[in-house]
């Protein structure tokens, strides 16, 4: 059988790709790591990293995705061999288990938006009593909820019907949203001081390993590279697509999406706040929201004497944060959806396992910050080991081989060239190790009890948790490939 | 503004959104040949 569902155009691929890529992460943590990093010293190594991680990753996952025409799992196996089959599975668990906490996330923006426009966000003055009132009570499940049924009604009605017909109005409505608040806070007078400050090195710690690494794990964890989501799309794309172009450009846009936002929030920060700006950008606050959720809120009141107009940015920012989050959940549960069907399971049954098992285990991270801290934490460093294993099944593959019939095959308008075969075989394997092997160190300091793997943030966590998933996926593997490589479960159904 | 601030937000900029901007030049461009070949 043929697989039957398609992005209908390039456009709508990268504008659906746009939308995996940009979300919470470029506005949030972005600045709040320019912010605590010196500036303009960390934006120097985020330049290179894009083009020594993100770039050749997304490159890497619109290669196999095509080629493969099924989940990572499926994709794994058929590129490194059936043996790392379980490789593809921990690619899948890894976007899941982000996905149970991320529709948390989705929900907050969801309750901020309405508490914007409803104006009520603007009855206080006391924001983080505000946001510590909305997280003790029962608000944050119910909007979990609401944004998970959200997300599987798009994702139910397939990909060309689905998921590039609300991309397609989401994408471009968040970036029209972010050029009009940019529009607005870089006129406001001391603006440019945000800008400049921006954009200033540190000299003094433009050489610190800790500002290169954060730069890494940004480009890491904010462009979609080796997350398994662009993979996931590039599934629907055409045969005579292209794969080296789109991937520069969603690397690229995404990038520059960064920039407009931390200008947005820099400029805003420091013509409106009246005590410490630089604080207030590098604070992390609970789950690290601060920035967003507490002190923005209150910058927001300040932009002008009108109410009205204070109440029609913040809903704005708000709603532009929504659209961010939703479009990159959206990815996260066509992943896990698509990964059923290649099992042979229908769409719609599919969608709707899927969907309840995202409501039910994004659960303790609704009721419990704690939880959802230590999610964020084991499966963001987890999401770096996604990207090995997409390395490693290029390397297997045969990396020169991959890039002259996949990469440079039918539909490609750029070539490669052999700089391709050196990234993906030494410099990403470099990265990974040095990454993962920073971020477990360094949060040996974090906790005496660095070794508890019941306490929410340190390295006994992660081991923990990586050891129980990799052993099971690991002595699972022959029945999910088994599954998966079925001759009757390689369509769309 | 300093030197270095301006050499850095020409190097960022010049690098990430002038990069953007080249790829959408180069994407349309492809995609009208394309759709030119297979018109024909």
């Amino acid at each position: 059988m043929k697989q039957q569902e398609f992005f209908s155009s390039r456009w709508a691929l990268i504008i659906a790709s746009i939308g995996i890529a940009v979300g919470t992460g470029n506005i949030w943590r972005f600045s709040r790591i320019v912010a605590q990093n010196g500036g303009g010293s960390f934006l120097i190594p985020w330049v290179i990293f894009l083009l020594i991680w993100s770039v050749p990753l997304l490159i890497a996952e619109f290669a196999i995705g095509k080629s493969a025409r099924m989940g990572p799992v499926g994709a794994i196996a058929k590129t490194a061999g059936k043996k790392f089959g379980w490789m593809g599975a921990y690619i899948v668990f890894v976007s899941a288990a982000i996905m149970f906490y991320y529709s948390v996330v989705t929900g907050w923006c969801i309750r901020y938006f309405y508490s914007a426009v409803s104006g009520d966000l603007f009855s206080t003055s006391e924001h983080l009593a505000y946001w510590n009132e909305f997280t003790s009570g029962y608000q944050p499940l119910l909007f979990h909820i609401a944004a998970m049924v959200l997300v599987a009604l798009v994702v139910f009605r397939g990909v060309t019907k689905g998921v590039e017909r609300v991309t397609k109005f989401l994408v471009p409505s968040l970036l029209v949203i972010l050029f009009l608040l940019f529009i607005r806070v870089v006129t406001l007078p001391n603006a440019f001081e945000g800008i400049k400050y921006f954009f200033t090195p540190d000299m003094s710690v433009i050489l610190d390993h800790k500002v290169w690494l954060n730069a890494l794990t940004q480009n890491a964890w904010d462009t979609g590279a080796g997350w398994g989501l662009i993979l996931t799309y590039a599934i629907y794309m055409k045969k005579r697509e292209d794969i080296s172009l789109n991937a520069a450009l969603i690397g690229f846009g995404n990038n520059t999406i960064s920039i407009l936002a931390g200008i947005t929030i820099f400029s805003t920060v420091f013509a409106l706040s009246s005590v410490d700006a630089m604080q207030q950008v590098s604070q992390s606050g609970p789950a690290n929201t601060g920035l967003t959720f507490i002190y923005l809120p209150l910058l927001f009141s300040r932009i002008s004497e009108s109410n009205l107009v204070n109440m029609v940015f913040a809903s704005l920012f708000f709603l532009g944060l929504f659209f961010a989050a939703f479009t990159s959940l959206i990815s996260m549960v066509e992943l896990s959806t698509r990964t059923l069907i290649d099992t042979g399971i229908k769409r719609k049954k599919a969608i709707v396992v899927v969907a309840s098992l995202g409501i039910l285990l994004g659960i303790p991270s609704a009721i419990d910050l704690k939880f959802l801290a230590n999610q964020d934490w084991v499966w963001g460093v987890g999401l770096i080991l996604s990207g090995a294993f997409i390395s490693f099944s290029i390397i297997r593959y045969g990396v020169d081989k991959f890039r002259t019939e996949i990469i440079n095959g039918f539909g490609s308008d750029i070539k490669i060239g052999k700089w391709y075969n050196y990234v993906i075989g030494v410099l990403i394997p470099i990265q990974v190790v040095v990454l993962v092997s920073w971020w477990l160190i360094s949060s040996i300091s974090w906790d005496p009890e660095w070794w508890n793997p019941f306490h929410a943030e340190n390295f006994g966590t992660v081991i923990f948790q990586w050891a129980i998933v990799l052993s099971v996926l690991i002595a699972m593997n022959k029945f999910l490939v088994k599954k998966t490589l079925s001759e009757n479960s390689l369509s769309e159904r | 503004m300093d030197l270095s601030t301006i050499i850095t937000m020409v190097v960022v900029l010049g690098i990430v959104c002038g990069g953007l901007g080249i790829f959408i030049f180069k994407a349309f461009k492809y995609e009208k040949l394309k759709s030119k070949n297979g018109k024909e």
